[in-house]
């Protein structure tokens, strides 16, 4: 024996007594491995240099990484360097090819890859200690075992995956919402008051230009007609002349009376007119029908491919399946955020009027409430010359947390904020905008902001442009701002010719953008914007809240804002629609089904069918495995993927055997056969499961709902199919005709 | 063990005249039978009743579905709710809703004076007092709750005594029934006896008055279809999109020939599904529509796998004519067809036989979509291309004459 061996064992022996008095000593499984990876070190040291010993210098890497990535905690690096380290264990075994050594070692560690990835989904399913003492005979015998195959926390707590059985096989959550249809009319009733608005200025003439009417037009229309929405559909015109009055013509009321009726009064140079009912009705109906399709978009793009959503009446009814409280916390927020995007000009010059003596005086604030007065310089649009005027604008601003609410949440805050706001007169044409204010923190490294309160914005109450105009929404990071997360908007084509006139009519003044009333920034215009992008910031916060609010807002964006608003009224627990008594009995079927098939498969095949029937449980395994990592919903369309893959791949190998069986016929040794038959099947299967997995795909793209949930399982199964069907059963093949040993072949027919 | 002794030829080609009219006909019917009929959508796809129910003893979710399927309605979702306050409260949705007539809808707006029907009594102040006049009169598509608005403040009195005199429809006997919806705009609902009433009286009878007491359902509504328009246009996109990339990959790996083949067989396997679930008087289901695009999978593997046989066989045997080929390719795979096609009904056999309701018209139509699937690619598939082949050949044979006219011949080796 060379001087090199006998030290290499040494050392070995020595670490491996090292970690023995570590163990016995500490209780931790670090110095063990630590010394695992020394002790294959120094045998890896001692071998002759050989492609074996390379494959041992490998793997004494894969363990040396796998302890480092278990010491930092990182359970996906341990998982792969595990997964390294089965595959290169396979490659030192002492039979066959490194080769057909490599490919078996693959095999094996997909396989112990794809238990891990399964584990915490089967460990719902296995016995507990209770239930495991009932029964009697075979099945307390099988759930004896099954109690102790349960998946160990450490796994668990990192897997953070697993399938969930959909609504259909377990129920989940129901949450019944109720479309807020008064505001979708109010909205109605303000683009006609608007619509009026423009047609009553071209009447009576105070109507400069063409297009929308301008903020300097809109106080001369005041003058002659007071516009007023008192009622949720009615709005009320006030002439302040009654020549004026006369001069509304037929025209006027016929471009309106289709949708609205109209009567004289209450006073005598008042006229009202009101939505009629059946538009009403319309109204109603379509806020409903547009919110059910904009919940379930967002449900489809937060991925919940099997939810369902149905309408009742004026209610929307959202069933979630699972019973993960953080997921459907997560659901809750997106389905209820109206996502209701809108941008106004800001009027900086009209804003001390309102917000400055002697409408508001500093002695009127109420104590302790955190409000205060300020005045800023803001820019004023520019003067005849174009040079950029400036105006003194005044706002108020509350401190949030003040030390009367030092428990208030920045909602609770604005809500105060919003009902002092309330107690000042505003008039009807201008609305007060929230934004929030954001200090930064103190000895913060890069610098981070924090948001401590609220101020607010005159704005006019007319929106240039709203959510309807937007095509898409993308998160960006914002170079210049420190790498913080933006959403980039893209506008429709009349978007952008609108943003671009409002743009260029508005320089060197504020443009508010206003996401679910509050705003979200109100930037200066500089020049005329076209294009058709904006932006929107996602304000203080620390990077990853930041990338998972714009990732949130990304979604509600793209898919549309609710026509209304949605408020929760009820929420509970359902069970499984299938019920669990038809559940278990057909799974019985499903179970005595599968036994009958793998059996018929063994009868057949004989031993070429035990290989096709480990096969296809392995691809069912893979498959799930495969699922679980895509948190995937099992449902009965589902299990129709899952079943229709089990059956191509059923089928895959029996063409493989069938041709293996022609080929023997034909006359050729065992070995040759095998090879032509792969060969020879390989068309066949690869056809097959090509157009079936176009199919997939393209189901997948354009389907949604539960045609998109069938297709993803039987892509995936598709996949598993052909690795487990075809590169699987090649490496049994393989081992067993290696060197053309055997004479006679077990495919159940003999040649 | 082997079921065919290997080496036969059987004439499958020869037996085309009889079984390709059968074809025919098979989806013909299930043509006709798409427009009457027409499929029994069930409630994924148009709606129904859904009554909320708090049982008085406890049940079985099993139990209440039974009890729903004897009282008559079919396939019902029996949804169990996890409720502290009431321990045995269900969600039940059937697919019946309940119809008023169109004679009915109009004698009620008549009766309640709806002010824009020339019929109504407006004059007749005993009828119609001025509080009880409707300016709107709209019906719920599920046919129970009358919504009406008046001008003023209504007289709920009148208007009960306006519904009664209806002949055929009833009201709803509860305190709060006709009931102001909304004052404002002086919106009334009127609810009317419906399915779901009636579903809640058979309960009654058959689970006793203990189980369903008068107080039992505590919401008896029409609720929306699951799937959309939505999901109908994008689900038909996709399978429109789907055909043609596996027509374009089909001629890409094959050729032209092949490609209506595999499509045409696809189709008439889900015509017959459909067509069988429509006679058999089956709700067409979320589910039926995914065992559906299964039947489609799996038709698709069997002929590609046909296919594969006969493009083996083309390039082997130059000498035979197409139909031969076809004969001797479908019977060199009829061990495997009948194999796979055997273990995958057999599995599905069990699930049949043990599943309740929902499960067991999945898989009937699974069962029913394997049988057509097996049967489509040798019968239906593998004519077509040789119908195809037939036409191709006349047409180049043509082309051939007019080539031999204008140069010399150009034969093909082989």
């Amino acid at each position: 024996m060379p001087k090199k061996n006998v030290l290499a064992l040494l050392s070995a022996v020595l670490t491996v007594v090292l970690a023995g008095v570590a163990i016995w000593s500490h209780g931790e499984p670090l110095p063990v491995l630590g010394a695992t990876v020394a002790a294959l070190a120094a045998v890896t040291w001692g071998v002759k240099p050989s492609p074996r010993r390379n494959t041992l210098w490998m793997l004494t890497i894969a363990v040396g990484s796998a302890v480092l990535f278990f010491y930092y905690d990182n359970f996906w690096g341990l998982f792969s360097a595990g997964l390294a380290f089965v595959w290169l264990v396979f490659g030192l075994l002492p039979t066959m090819d490194p080769g057909w050594r490599l490919r078996l070692g693959f095999v094996v560690a997909v396989f112990v890859g794809g238990a891990i990835l399964l584990w915490p989904t089967l460990d719902g399913v296995l016995p507990t200690a209770e239930s495991a003492a009932e029964g009697s005979g075979p099945t307390r015998a099988l759930r004896a075992i099954g109690q102790h195959l349960h998946c160990p926390p450490y796994i668990k707590d990192r897997v953070a995956f697993a399938i969930a059985p959909g609504l259909d096989l377990s129920g989940g959550l129901r949450l019944v919402y109720t479309v807020e249809v008064e505001e979708a009319i109010r909205d109605k009733r303000d683009n006609f008051a608007d619509e009026m608005r423009l047609q009553l200025a071209t009447l009576l003439g105070v109507r400069s230009g063409e297009g929308r009417l301008t903020h300097d037009d809109l106080p001369k229309l005041e003058a002659r007609v007071h516009v007023s929405q008192p009622e949720s559909a009615i709005i009320r015109l006030k002439f302040k002349d009654k020549a004026d009055r006369a001069k509304l013509d037929d025209r006027f009321t016929k471009s309106f009376l289709a949708e609205l009726s109209e009567t004289q009064g209450p006073a005598d140079d008042e006229v009202t007119f009101k939505i009629r009912g059946d538009i009403e009705s319309q109204i109603r109906e379509r806020a409903v029908a547009q919110a059910k399709d904009t919940v379930s978009r967002r449900v489809d793009e937060l991925g919940l491919r099997e939810a369902s959503v149905t309408t009742r009446d004026e209610d929307i009814i959202v069933e979630v399946p699972g019973s993960d409280q953080q997921s459907f916390r997560d659901i809750k927020d997106t389905i209820r955020r109206t996502a209701r995007l809108e941008f106004k000009m800001v009027d900086d010059a009209g804003s001390e009027k309102v917000f400055g003596p002697p409408a508001v005086k500093d002695e009127d604030l109420p104590e302790g409430e955190g409000l205060a007065l300020y005045e800023e310089t803001a820019p004023d649009g520019l003067d005849g010359s174009s040079h950029r005027k400036s105006a003194r604008a005044r706002f108020a601003r509350i401190s949030c947390q003040p030390p009367k609410y030092s428990n208030e949440s920045l909602a609770e805050c604005l809500t105060r904020f919003r009902a002092w706001t309330k107690t000042i007169s505003i008039p009807d044409d201008h609305v007060v905008g929230f934004e929030p204010v954001t200090e930064p923190v103190e000895n913060s490294e890069p610098l981070q902001f924090k948001q401590v309160g609220w101020r607010t914005l005159y704005l006019y109450s007319r929106a240039e442009l709203t959510g309807d105009y937007i095509t898409d929404a993308t998160t960006t990071t914002d170079q210049q701002n420190f790498g913080q997360y933006q959403v980039l908007l893209s506008f429709s084509p009349a978007g952008a010719d609108r943003f671009e006139e409002v743009t260029g009519a508005n320089v060197n003044r504020r443009f508010a953008i206003i996401l679910d009333a509050t705003v979200d920034s109100a930037p200066v215009i500089r020049q005329k914007i076209g294009g058709g992008k904006a932006t929107i910031t996602m304000g203080a916060g620390d990077q990853e809240k930041q990338l998972h609010d714009a990732r949130k807002l990304e979604l509600v964006l793209r898919s549309g804002a609710l026509p209304a608003p949605i408020s929760p009224s009820s929420e509970s627990v359902i069970g499984p629609s299938l019920g669990r008594d038809a559940i278990s009995e057909s799974l019985k079927g499903g179970l005595l089904g599968a036994t009958a098939v793998l059996l018929f498969m063994l009868a057949y095949y004989r031993k070429s069918g035990l290989v096709a029937d480990v096969a296809v449980l392995f691809n069912l395994m893979l498959q799930l495995a495969v699922l679980a990592t895509f948190g995937a919903t099992m449902t009965l369309p589902g299990l129709a993927g899952l079943a229709l893959t089990i059956g191509m791949s059923v089928d895959a190998n029996v063409l493989i055997n069938e041709r293996i069986r022609e080929e023997l016929r034909g006359g050729k040794s065992v070995r040759a056969a095998v090879d032509a038959g792969y060969s020879r099947a390989w068309p066949s299967i690869i056809d097959g499961h090509a157009t079936v997995a176009i199919s997939g795909i393209i189901l997948m793209q354009y389907g949604s709902g539960p045609v998109k949930g069938f297709a993803v399982t039987l892509f995936i199964g598709i996949l598993c199919s052909l690795f487990t069907g075809f590169f699987c059963t090649r490496a049994a093949f393989d081992w067993w005709v290696r060197g053309d040993k055997v004479k006679r072949l077990s495919v159940g027919a003999e040649f | 063990m082997e079921f065919f002794k290997p080496g036969r030829t059987f004439d499958f080609m020869g037996q085309r005249g009889f079984w390709i009219p059968l074809s025919f006909i098979l989806v013909a019917i299930s043509v006709v039978l798409c427009f009457y009929p027409g499929p029994n959508y069930g409630t994924d796809f148009r709606g129904g009743t859904e009554v909320e129910m708090a049982f008085g003893a406890p049940i079985d979710p099993s139990k209440v579905r039974s009890a729903v399927e004897s009282a008559g309605f079919q396939t019902p979702d029996v949804v169990q709710v996890v409720d502290a306050n009431k321990p045995y409260h269900f969600l039940i949705r059937v697919q019946d809703v309940s119809a008023i007539s169109e004679d009915e809808k109009a004698a009620l707006r008549v009766a309640l004076c709806y002010v824009e029907d020339p019929r109504s009594p407006l004059t007749d102040p005993v009828k119609c007092p001025e509080n009880a006049r409707a300016t709107e009169v709209k019906f719920s598509a599920g046919g129970d709750k009358v919504s009406t608005r008046y001008d003023s403040e209504a007289n709920l009195d009148v208007i009960k005594d306006q519904v009664r005199s209806v002949p055929g429809v009833s009201l709803r006997a509860s305190a709060t029934n006709p009931q102001v919806l909304n004052p404002r705009d002086h919106r009334v609902e009127i609810q009317l006896l419906g399915k779901g009433d009636q579903l809640v009286e058979r309960l009654r009878d058959k689970l006793g008055a203990e189980a369903v007491p008068p107080d039992a359902a505590l919401r008896v509504e029409w609720v929306g279809p699951k799937a959309g328009k939505q999901l109908r246009d994008s689900a038909r996109n996709a399978v429109a999109i789907a055909i043609v990339c596996i027509m374009l990959y089909l001629v890409f790996r094959f050729d032209l020939r092949f490609a209506p083949g595999v499509i045409v067989a696809c189709v008439h396997d889900a015509m017959v599904v459909i067509g069988v679930f429509i006679i058999l008087h089956k709700e067409i289901t979320l589910s039926t529509i995914a065992a559906v695009l299964t039947v489609v999978g799996y038709s698709m593997n069997d002929t590609v796998v046909v296919y594969d046989r006969i493009r083996e066989n083309l390039g082997r045997y130059r000498g035979k004519s197409f139909a031969q080929i076809i004969n001797l390719s479908v019977s060199e795979t009829l061990s495997r067809t009948i194999l796979t096609s055997g273990a995958t009904m057999l599995s599905f056999l069990a699930f049949f036989i043990y599943g309740t309701s929902v499960i067991k018209d999945f898989m009937l139509a699974l069962l029913v979509g394997i049988v057509a699937g097996t049967y489509s690619s040798i019968y239906v598939a593998a004519p077509l291309t040789e119908w195809i082949d037939k036409r191709m050949a006349t047409r180049s044979d043509a082309k051939k004459k007019v080539l031999e006219h204008s140069g010399p011949r150009v034969t093909a080796p082989g």
